[in-house]
């Protein structure tokens, strides 16, 4: 009896009566609500979801069956050659400000004043509408020129294509944000007085409720009497750079919700990288150092080395939150101007829960997861070239 | 404190001097960098609460003062007054703090089980657990708002607050890490006691485990605070709108008041700001615990 409870101890308390019995019993008790949780708030809706992107249900009546439907409206895209447009003659139009130009009758605007913009017409081919290209049922996304031809992109779902160039457009804050990041994270990593004001200043933003936040810099993009254009107007820029409608601008919305981004997650990737350049170990600076290694040559040898795996795991959940950005544009622009803000998940609880299209938005949701599920796989495949993990 | 001694070491060398003088020169544009970043990061903040002083007028006065003249708490006590501001105030701690009690309650207990007990499946279940963890919620909102739906909780709180009362795969896993860290010797005494397990696990890992349940408190409730996607699907009447919801309905009720709309941005984020500078060493905790390491 002593023999056996001693190798109890030691041993990892191999199940055994009368105490090993109860042990699996009381596991289970112990684990059981988590697991009911994620089998009804979890994998139960994840799979319910892949179902219902295969019916249409407005919630009023019953569900549908529509196949494949949802699907094809959610991914179709065609692109389309524009021909160049002919007037009845055959010959050939430009477009010079607002008129339609035949090209024998070019000569008489070009270098004259066009009196709507007061400034010298602009003359470009003309090309045929995007709708008398495009199937039907097709909206015109974006047009492109490529080797000397014009091209349309159209999608059945225009809007919630131009959601995904919004959300991807977004996404670029993120390499700012790390640069930025870890220059700051070194910067702290040196013998600094008050490590811990500083690191608590730059963390504090990343735990705020967004809905005040955002408030805040609403007021700062104010176009009137808010701080960035007084700031800017201080700093002696151009009323065509101080005197803008940040918000309400499609030109300008989308890099002042990432300069508002990159404040609010700095600090997070900031702590991060400071935890990595910590656990760089010391001995392999010392060695780069009598080797003779510069500045540079130790940042590119033994710090960026040592980070890599810190890199990669911000990239990761940096993209896995980009991908879900919608608090931020829906309280500061509500997705607008014109749709220039609109993002993914917005435009998925748009469709769920203001049209009440709920097979449609489950196909949209089941989209993104799996962009997002394909960026994490695809960065942990590349990551093998790139990162190096300790020995 | 290494780099302290290092200069200290470099500085005796022979070739020390030049060495020392670098040191100082990278110090000083550390110095300057990084205050001038922490300008940045603050002055938002400044605005925020110049603004919120300020008689409504004072905002178009320009330049913008950043000490307000007359400074005045009127924009304070119109919010808490005139607004929905305080109720939602309530709301919001009352959803905060029960759904994260129950979470920890539940997540230590499964977290323990997971970390010190042995039994059939144990690694499978952890192992889906994490799944739980890698799907995005936006692929789940629409069948779980059906869910809801169904069980007639759309209006209630019930969607913000019942899920969490099973605990959260985050928490689970957390609470597993800490209480593998702990004696193997730990449970054995209170096992030849008697004791059974739900004993062992509140009389003596509960009590163990108390900077994990202090970060998960502040993790927690501060998550549930800021929640505004939540909320805005499955909350409809303007009384039981919890803080996120209220500003946003005050932004488009006070449009252009900015003076009101900073002062309940103050009220909204207080609270966040006093528990994160008293719980401060548990974030840092936390950041240790999810195992990141460069």
């Amino acid at each position: 009896m002593a023999v056996s409870t001693s190798s109890q101890h030691l041993t990892a308390r191999s199940p055994g009566p009368p105490l090993g019995r109860n042990e699996a019993i009381w596991g289970y008790i112990f684990i059981a609500a988590p697991l009911i949780g994620f089998i009804v708030f979890a994998a139960g809706p994840l799979i319910a979801s892949l179902f219902l992107s295969f019916t249409e249900w407005d919630l009023l009546t019953a569900p549908e069956w529509v196949g494949t439907r949802n699907w094809a409206q959610v991914l179709a895209l065609s692109v389309n050659e524009l021909p160049r447009a002919f007037n009845e003659d055959g010959e050939a139009l430009f477009e010079c400000g607002r008129e339609d130009v035949p090209e024998s009758q070019l000569a008489e605007f070009q270098g004259q004043i066009d009196p709507r913009t007061r400034q010298p017409y602009v003359c470009t081919p003309a090309y045929v509408r995007p709708r008398d290209v495009l199937p039907r049922g097709y909206d015109a996304w974006f047009e492109f020129h490529l080797l000397g031809r014009q091209y349309i992109v159209g999608a059945r779902d225009a809007v919630m294509w131009e959601s995904i160039f919004n959300t991807v457009y977004l996404l670029l804050a993120i390499p700012i944000s790390l640069v930025i990041s870890l220059a700051l994270a070194m910067a702290l990593n040196q013998h600094i007085h008050g490590k811990n004001w500083f690191r608590t200043i730059y963390y504090l933003p990343t735990i705020l409720p967004i809905a005040a936040t955002a408030l805040i810099w609403m007021w700062i993009f104010n176009p009137d009497y808010g701080l960035l254009n007084y700031a800017l107007q201080g700093l002696g820029a151009p009323p065509s750079l101080s005197n803008v409608n940040w918000l309400q601008n499609r030109e300008t919305v989308k890099p002042a919700l990432m300069i508002m981004g990159i404040w609010g997650g700095l600090g997070y990737q900031m702590v991060i990288f400071l935890a990595g350049l910590q656990s760089i170990p010391r001995h392999l600076y010392e060695a780069a150092e009598i080797d003779g290694a510069g500045a540079w040559a130790r940042f590119w040898n033994v710090t960026w080395p040592g980070l890599t795996p810190t890199t990669f795991f911000l990239l990761i959940t940096s993209l896995i939150g980009g991908f879900q950005n919608f608090v931020q544009p829906y309280i500061m622009t509500a997705g607008g101007p014109y749709n220039a803000s609109r993002t993914m998940v917005m435009n998925i609880w748009a469709n769920a829960f203001r049209d009440l299209q709920m097979g449609y938005a489950s196909a949209q949701a089941w989209l993104l997861g799996a962009i997002i599920i394909l960026i994490t796989v695809l960065n942990f495949t590349l990551a093998r070239r790139w990162v190096f993990y300790e020995a | 404190m290494a780099t302290l001694e290092r200069t200290q070491e470099t500085a005796a060398g022979p070739r020390g001097f030049g060495k020392h003088q670098q040191e100082i020169i990278y110090r000083l544009i550390a110095y300057i960098v990084l205050s001038a970043g922490a300008i940045t990061m603050l002055l938002p903040f400044f605005w925020m609460l110049s603004t919120s002083f300020k008689p409504e007028r004072g905002i178009f006065v320009m330049p913008p003062q950043w000490i307000p003249d007359p400074f005045i708490l009127d924009n304070y006590i119109k919010v808490w007054s005139q607004t929905d501001l305080p109720r939602a105030f309530a709301n919001s701690a009352f959803i905060a703090i029960t759904s994260t009690v129950g979470e920890i309650f539940v997540s230590t207990m499964a977290g323990f089980a997971f970390a010190r007990l042995r039994f059939p499946g144990r690694r499978a279940f952890f192992g889906l657990l994490l799944v739980t963890m890698m799907i995005p919620g936006v692929v789940t909102m629409i069948p779980a708002f059906i869910l809801f739906r169904f069980l007639n909780w759309i209006d209630t709180w019930n969607p913000l607050i019942i899920p969490l009362l099973f605990g959260s795969a985050y928490a689970v896993f957390m609470c597993r890490q800490f209480f593998m860290t702990l004696p193997v010797e730990l449970e054995d005494a209170a096992k030849v006691d008697g004791a059974n397990f739900f004993q062992i696990y509140w009389h003596i890992f509960m009590p163990q485990a108390k900077p994990i349940v202090a970060t998960l408190l502040v993790l927690g409730i501060i998550a549930r605070w800021n929640d505004f996607l939540g909320p805005l699907i499955y909350i409809r009447s303007v009384e039981k709108f919890p803080i996120p919801l209220m500003l946003a309905r005050l932004n488009s009720l006070y449009e252009r008041n900015w003076t009101l709309l900073m002062a309940g941005s103050v009220i909204a984020l207080a609270p966040v700001i006093v528990l994160f500078f008293a719980l401060q060493r548990y974030f840092v905790e936390s950041i240790a615990l999810t195992g990141i390491k460069g």
